[in-house]
């Protein structure tokens, strides 16, 4: 009787096991619209943080998710489908690459957004290469 | 005739110094793959940031590690947390330099080519020489790359566990489609 207890108990830790490996396993990506908020900056005093000092600046944010606001200079597609906005200035500004699912339901606000007005997005910040690269991203207000 | 061929020496040079500079591109493309019997591990990033130099043919690249993704967020996790260490060495680097670099390679259709360099994953610097091609695609300046890395040349430790998993060598894919830059 204790052998067939303890049988079963043994199968039940193994199928829990099981579940957990590949409940990890599968698990999805963050949903960037689900993520709270851990900093509210401007656009352009994020970029003068990075500029003085691009170590500590990039300890504070990377990997974090930020509300950036800030003036959209560019709107572009990359060749992979990925929409791609450009905060303050082209070449070293705020580099943004949208959530493509985000984006796929969103194609309307996309196409709304003008160049040299101020807008919103909320995304995880990854690091300093010439400009702050933000990726997955939304826009939140425009 | 003295005067008509300074003058030819002064526009050849001024349209040769309007040539100079450099190309860039910000939104490269970079892949790790590596075939494995449960499934097919492929990260990839279309973050990184290239400068090619049109005076001496060297090409820069820097890519940061936490912009990879993969289809699985655990695979994406283990890559940055137990593979790449990404909070320590956020960044790859290759600096080098296009074998017999001629000017012409930047208008000529697409050619194979060679680049050595240093490439500097996870903290560790190594000599590479990879090919590549260069040259004209739809009115655009492109180069392409694709060469193997060994983790474990790079101080990467893949546990025992998986290592047998893992192919011992990651494919590399670049691609960065160039835009004239500090004319």
């Amino acid at each position: 009787m204790k052998i067939k207890y303890a049988i079963i108990l043994g199968l039940l830790a193994i199928l829990i096991g099981a579940g957990i490996g590949l409940k990890m396993f599968f698990k999805p990506h963050a949903d960037i619209n689900k993520l709270k908020t851990e900093f509210k900056v401007d656009a352009s005093g994020l970029i003068g943080e990075f500029e003085q000092d691009e170590n500590t600046a990039t300890f504070k944010y990377s990997e974090k998710v930020l509300e950036i606001s800030g003036k959209l200079v560019v709107k572009n597609k990359l060749s992979n489908g990925t929409d791609l906005l450009i905060l303050e200035d082209e070449m070293q500004g705020i580099s943004c690459q949208l959530d493509s699912s985000w984006s796929a339901a969103n194609q309307e606000t996309i196409e709304a957004l003008e160049t040299g007005s101020s807008i919103t997005v909320k995304g995880i910040c990854k690091g300093y290469l010439m400009e702050i690269k933000v990726s997955p991203a939304v826009v939140i207000s425009k | 005739m003295l005067k008509k061929l300074f003058i030819l020496i002064f526009i050849t040079a001024s349209i040769g110094a309007s040539g100079q500079g450099k190309f860039i591109a910000k939104n490269a493309y970079i892949s790790f793959y590596s075939s494995t019997p449960l499934e097919d591990i492929l990260g990839e990033s279309n973050e990184a940031v290239t400068i090619l130099n049109a005076e001496t043919g060297e090409i820069g690249f820097q890519a940061l590690m936490t912009t990879f993704h993969f289809k699985r967020a655990l695979m994406e996790e283990h890559f940055n947390e137990n593979y790449m260490e990404s909070a320590k060495y956020p960044k790859a680097r290759f600096n080098g330099k296009i074998e017999g670099f001629t000017k012409d390679m930047l208008n000529a259709p697409i050619a194979n080519i060679k680049v050595t360099g240093l490439l500097n994953v996870h903290g560790v610097e190594k000599t590479i020489t990879v090919p590549g091609t260069l040259g004209i695609e739809n009115g655009k300046l492109v180069g392409t790359s694709k060469f193997e890395v060994t983790p474990e040349d790079y101080g990467i430790v893949i546990p025992a566990i998986v290592r047998d998993k893992i192919g011992k060598q990651m494919e590399v894919t670049v691609k960065a489609n160039y835009l004239p830059f500090g004319q």
